[in-house]
């Protein structure tokens, strides 16, 4: 497996023998096909991360993240989800599949 | 290392973004000219009433040939969520000055991911988006005709009745 970018507390993988993806999100590894990843970053892309900072929008400033049809669950805080923003955004410009390195607004 | 990621999408993730974005805005455009085609039906304006309902197909049909696209380009379509449609207007005048106003935003949203797509080098993208430039020359281009008859048919005494009998030449 080849490190396609690593953050603080998140790793992004490619098995080019298996033709997937893998994210460690230090507690498990998740196998993903670009179409879950795509996923990912569209779910992760959305959460507003101001509203973590307004307790009437986020009271305790958890993101409660679905992945791969339900098979994963992660609770995640707010240096967490800023984390897997950055993780997601490096990881498809790493991969070419973007083209700038600016967080794109769902 | 194999790019697997590079063989499963041929487009940019920034271009799927706007090109989802479009989406969105070609179901609101569709489900607006629903709500005209209601309001059309319910004040008398039948022919313009077939006219939006014809309108509200062709939407879709961008809508759909969007998410197509993304479909066959290995990314990730999403369906939309509508909502805050419009259904209260003055008078037929109203209806189509809305219908041009939303034609000019949903030309100006193409434009712009029409840049982006050149601006980094999004090909497909961008010869994708041909075919959507000139059909809204077209779309702006009926509205400006029928606002034009509008005015010079004015809307005193028969001139609503013969507004709306007009309104057929653009149906085919």
């Amino acid at each position: 497996m080849n490190v396609i970018v690593q953050s603080t507390y998140y790793t992004l993988y490619q098995d080019t023998q298996q033709r997937c993806f893998f994210v460690d999100f230090g507690q498990k590894m998740v196998r993903m096909s670009l179409c879950q990843l795509l996923s990912l970053r569209q779910k992760v892309m959305s959460i507003s991360i101001e509203s973590h900072f307004d307790s009437d929008l986020n009271k305790h400033g958890f993101e409660v993240l679905m992945l791969c049809n339900k098979e994963h669950l992660f609770i995640l805080n707010t240096l967490e989800i800023l984390d897997l923003k950055r993780m997601v955004e490096q990881g498809f410009v790493a991969m070419g599949l973007s083209a700038e390195s600016e967080l794109v607004s769902a | 290392m194999k790019d697997i990621a590079r063989q499963s999408m041929s487009i940019k993730v920034e271009s799927m973004d706007l090109l989802n974005a479009q989406i969105k805005m070609e179901a609101h455009a569709s489900a607006t000219y629903l709500a005209m085609a209601s309001w059309c039906e319910q004040n008398g304006f039948f022919t313009s009433a077939k006219f939006f309902f014809k309108q509200t197909e062709e939407e879709r049909e961008h809508m759909m040939k969007i998410f197509n696209f993304l479909v066959d380009t290995g990314g990730s379509p999403v369906s939309p969520e509508v909502t805050d449609i419009n259904h209260d207007y003055s008078s037929i005048v109203d209806v189509f000055e809305s219908t041009l106003e939303h034609e000019v935003a949903v030309t100006k949203s193409i434009h712009n991911i029409v840049k982006k797509a050149r601006e980094i080098g999004d090909i497909a993208t961008e010869r994708f988006l041909d075919w959507f430039v000139m059909e809204q020359v077209e779309e702006e281009n009926t509205i400006r005709d029928i606002l034009d008859m509008i005015e010079i048919t004015g809307t005193e005494g028969v001139g609503l009745q013969m507004i709306d009998n007009q309104v057929a030449k653009w149906i085919d």
